[in-house]
């Protein structure tokens, strides 16, 4: 679609009522596994907050929803004809409409893959060798959320891909696809970006799909948790095959295993052996058809094991939350008990009757009452983010605060430079670049600190200075030369720009007339520069609220 | 300064509104009372804090048997030599020629033993005292708490500077943790880990702090008028949504306007300084990072830590550790003679350390594994006994025999060499008071000045 097409469309949507959404609305023939995910969130959390004397927030409004909507799902805030006509929409289903809208842009997939692939392969972000692995394995996970793959399936094709370990350079082992998946070069970035260490690989997978924190039990038993440094190593046998023992000559007595040793680790530091074993103390039935890898596959995403789904179901739970039920989400133990065990319990069920359907589950999700609450506190009993009795604050990931910075003011980014994902070096030129790198950033979305140099940035650096300018300004340019706008007007396009929402009739009277006036210098474009810069500047845009 | 000042008749063109909240609220907030805060601050500015800390942090854990404590004659010890310092009997590696000419300065705890053998773990610990998510408690990195105690909340400056710092293993320990996030530290040269050897304009631009200067265009009356409009926008949010995000964004921009209006832009242009300076620190990221954590110390910044990372010798330990040695070497010696040419070396305490120590045995890639077990730190500088090293380790450097020293322990001494009572409490985000050095801990006062 060409920009001028769009642009016209974009204006023919102003200025028509968006009757033709409303009629398409119809009955649905059966339960869709959103609304009972919906229902099962609801349910536990009234009578949750009923227990506790809590007074939930209000319902946010429509502005509120729809940005927060457009960057949990598609990681940026929406434009303001996006904004006006979702606010103008008189479809009472609206809400969940738009969800299944942005579903479907490849701006979700996009989104998805890369707070996906952020979490999974951190060390792809900060290790410039590993970088290139990131972004194929972020490729395929971008297909992956288009095509709303399965959760369990996603998992068991990482888990299964065929390769083979060349560690000619023991500083560096290679990972190499083997076999005729055309995945598998996307796919072994997973393991490589593990080193392609059976121990790193153990604990990233008992992390990511089972939602439990080994790390400290690879040197001693888990301070917290009931797993011991022996159940580490087993479980880290499963991906023995990376790191093989040295071959054994044949023996005369009896058959060698099954496995052979692909089953079979040093525990580091000792010369004891453990053989691969889950969790739960069970093992596998060794055949030579099967490889561990695929074992262990089968027995995280079988419906009988209910870490896979919670997990699952936690991890998003927590992207639309900030916080999980479970929180840290892989820190589960005596002293980190789930906010809400029987809610998580039961939407790990649904999950599964989903078949692990992701979008029913964000379906679900963003219509519950939960996340539709303001994040503006109007009782003090919903102080405790655990209880989420009021959306919590989320810091935006430097993605998500770019692009909606490029959504607030209209600048023309080159396709190369969109391609920039990673903060190791910010490259001169590229407003993109350089935002990655001053926002990179781990800390939890809702303990997100601001930096000095963040606010220099947004202060007085180069990007934010010229799209505050009448002349280079793209959306600024056009809102202050519109003709036959009065201030008025042009305050409240300003305030759809960078807020998404109208702005209140205080705000409105104040920047009006500060315009009015001509701000500092008599000259009300440059008046209008400077509201554009405090509503840049403001946290109303650099959270998600 | 004075561009910044607003005419009365620029406040006039703001709403009626505006004027009843200025006078009403606190002056923490209002435009009138951050002028008189910087009136304040300048007026602050020359009572300095009678103490500076400076720490080298040695990202990915340093090999200290090669630097501090050599095992010579065993086949643990590597290829390295000792030799001695100013300080009778105080031996150290022979790469370090120019710190051993501070010998006498110098304490070496040789009796570190301490937990956690992975990097992000393990800089958490050492950088804390304590285990990560531990709780649910996040505390606040050395810096901060330093900061917190010798800084002055309104200086010009940031009372906690990282320079190069490596962040990505475990961003929370170089944060402020509970102590929230006034004691967050400004962070110069970040993400430079890949380009050890970038050129001399690389690095000073690199420890420059980036867009400190307001933009040409916007002038002071302007820049002001702007940042008042965006405290009543800050405080609209705030009032709805209060918590420490909202709180963090104000402090942010708090700190920033009044660094914009320092002189600080000059102090991190190292061009003022003679070129003689700047060749005796090296001309590399941590040379002139030290070089740049002097002239902060002269300034009164309490604390200033300075990284040099790529310790990480699993494979050839010794040539890397020649070649980082070059680095530490110049600057740490350099710095040393400029503190105490300054009458300073008695005031800044420096402390050495990186997130564990490396296995005596040489591993098949003639590299060092991670070793918590038995390794090095060193405390130098005021408040500190030098010339001596106190701890022992075995002699393949695999147990510690005499002194075993814990990371609060050694954290614990560092407080008592600054004059900081690491007994006293912080009130935490779990709503219980936390020690700035926990229980237990028993600090090595044996080399407390």
């Amino acid at each position: 679609m060409s920009a001028r097409l769009r642009l016209v469309l974009a204006v023919a949507a102003l200025a028509a009522p968006p009757a033709a959404r409303a009629a398409e609305v119809a009955p649905a023939p059966k339960a869709d596994p959103a609304d009972t995910i919906a229902a099962i969130i609801d349910r536990h959390l009234t009578a949750d907050w009923e227990a506790r004397g809590i007074r939930p927030a209000a319902r946010t409004d429509d502005a509120e929803f729809a940005r927060r909507a457009y960057l949990d799902l598609i990681g940026r805030a929406p434009r303001a004809p996006e904004t006006r006509e979702f606010i103008d929409d008189a479809n009472p289903n609206k809400r969940a409409a738009l969800v299944d809208r942005l579903l479907t842009l490849p701006g979700h997939a996009g989104h998805f893959a890369a707070v996906t692939r952020a979490a999974w392969l951190p060390q792809t972000t900060t290790n410039f060798q590993l970088a290139n692995a990131g972004v194929q394995f972020e490729n395929w996970l971008r297909i992956r959320y288009r095509e709303n793959t399965p959760a369990d399936e996603v998992v068991r094709r990482i888990l299964t891909v065929p390769f083979t370990v060349n560690t000619q350079n023991p500083m560096f082992r290679f990972v190499q696809p083997t076999g005729n998946d055309p995945d598998a070069t996307n796919l072994v970035g997973f393991y490589q970006a593990n080193e392609a260490r059976p121990e790193n690989l153990g604990s990233a997978v008992s992390r990511l799909f089972v939602g439990v924190r080994l790390e400290c039990a690879q040197c001693h038993d888990h301070p917290f948790a009931r797993y011991t440094r022996e159940q580490f190593w087993e479980f880290a046998a499963f991906f023995a095959e990376t790191s093989p023992l040295p071959a054994t000559a044949p023996s005369f007595v009896g058959p060698l295993p099954p496995q052979g040793n692909k089953n079979r680790i040093t525990i580091a530091n000792t010369q004891k052996q453990v053989v691969a074993k889950f969790f739960d103390g069970t093992s596998p039935e060794w055949t030579d058809a099967r490889t561990p890898r695929q074992e262990l596959a089968d027995w995280l995403t079988r419906p009988e094991n209910p870490y896979f789904a919670q997990n699952a179901v936690n991890r998003m739970w927590a992207h639309f939350f900030g916080i999980g039920i479970l929180d840290p989400v892989d820190e589960p133990g005596d002293n980190n008990p789930p906010s809400h065990p029987a809610l998580l319990d039961e939407l790990g069920r649904a999950f599964v009757a989903a078949r692990f359907d992701n979008r029913a589950l964000v379906r679900g999700i963003t219509r519950s009452r939960a996340y539709q609450l303001s994040s503006k506190t109007t009782h003090p009993s919903q102080s405790d983010p655990r209880w989420f009795a009021r959306m919590s604050l989320k810091g935006l990931t430097p993605a998500q605060l770019f692009d909606s910075m490029v959504a607030a003011t209209g600048h023309r980014e080159p396709g190369f430079m969109r391609q920039n994902q990673f903060n190791f070096n910010a490259q001169p030129n590229n407003p993109r670049s350089a935002f990655l790198n001053r926002f990179a950033s781990n800390e939890k979305a809702t303990e997100a600190n601001t930096t000095i140099l963040q606010a220099l940035m947004l202060m007085n650096g180069q990007f934010v200075t010229d799209v505050t300018s009448i002349e280079k300004g793209e959306v600024l340019g056009a809102i202050a030369e519109m003709p036959g706008w009065d201030s008025r007007q042009r305050v409240t396009a300003l305030f759809l720009n960078a807020f998404a929402r109208n702005p209140s009739p205080e705000e409105l009277e104040k920047f009006a007339s500060y315009v009015d006036r001509g701000g500092t210098s008599g000259d009300p474009k440059k008046a209008l520069a400077d509201v554009f810069w405090v509503l840049l500047n403001s946290p109303e845009f650099l959270f998600n609220h | 300064m004075s561009e910044f000042r607003v005419p009365r008749s620029a406040l006039r063109t703001l709403d009626r509104r505006h004027f009843l909240r200025a006078g009403a609220v606190s002056t923490a907030v209002s435009m009138s009372g951050w002028m008189g805060e910087l009136a304040l601050a300048a007026e602050q500015a020359k009572a300095k804090p009678k103490r500076s800390c400076i720490l080298l942090w040695m990202n990915g854990g340093p090999s200290t048997i090669d630097l501090w404590d050599l095992k010579p004659g065993h086949e643990n010890g590597g290829p390295f030599k000792e030799i001695s310092t100013t300080a009778p009997g105080l031996k150290i590696g022979e790469h370090l020629p120019k710190i051993a000419m501070h010998g006498d300065r110098l304490a070496v705890l040789r009796g570190m033993t301490t937990k956690e053998g992975d990097h992000a773990r393990g800089t958490y610990l050492m950088r804390t005292g304590q285990l990560p998510g531990a709780a649910g408690i996040q505390y606040p990195s050395i810096g901060a708490l330093v900061s917190k105690e010798l800084g002055d909340p309104r200086a010009e400056l940031p009372n906690f500077l990282s320079i190069a710092p490596q962040r990505f293993f475990a961003q929370e320990a170089f944060g402020p943790g509970f102590l929230g996030p006034v004691h967050a530290p400004l962070i110069v040269g970040e993400n430079q880990a890949f380009n050890p050897n970038a050129p001399g304009t690389m690095v000073d631009d690199a420890l420059k702090v980036a867009d400190l200067a307001k933009p040409k265009a916007i002038d002071g009356t302007t820049a002001s008028v702007r940042l008042d409009l965006l405290r009543e926008m800050q405080e609209d949010f705030a009032a709805g949504r209060p918590g420490q995000m909202a709180r963090s964004h104000a402090a942010a921009y708090d700190r920033a306007i009044r660094l914009m209006q320092s002189d600080g832009a000059r102090i991190f242009d190292l061009a003022t300084e003679p070129e003689k300076t700047r060749d005796k620190y090296g001309r590399n990221l941590f040379g002139q990072g030290c070089l740049l954590a002097r002239r902060l110390v002269e300034k009164g910044v309490p604390f200033v830590e300075v990284s040099l990372g790529n310790w990480d010798t699993h494979g050839q330990n010794f040539d890397q550790v020649k070649n980082l040695c070059g680095s530490l070497d110049a600057a740490w010696g350099a710095l040393m003679d400029d503190l105490k040419d300054r009458g300073l070396l008695d005031t800044t305490t420096i402390v050495w350390m990186g997130e564990f120590g490396r296995t005596p045995k040489i591993n098949q890639g003639n590299g060092r594994d991670h070793y918590p077990n038995a390794w090095s730190t060193v405390l130098a500088g005021g408040g500190i006994k030098g010339g001596q090293a106190v701890g022992k380790t075995s002699k393949d450097g695999t147990t510690v025999e005499e002194r075993p020293t814990t990371t609060l322990d050694m954290l614990a001494t560092l407080c008592m060499a600054l004059g900081i009572d690491y007994e006293k409490t912080n009130p935490s985000n779990v709503g219980r008071p936390i020690r700035i050095v926990d229980k237990p801990c028993n600090p090595v006062t044996e080399v407390v000045a």
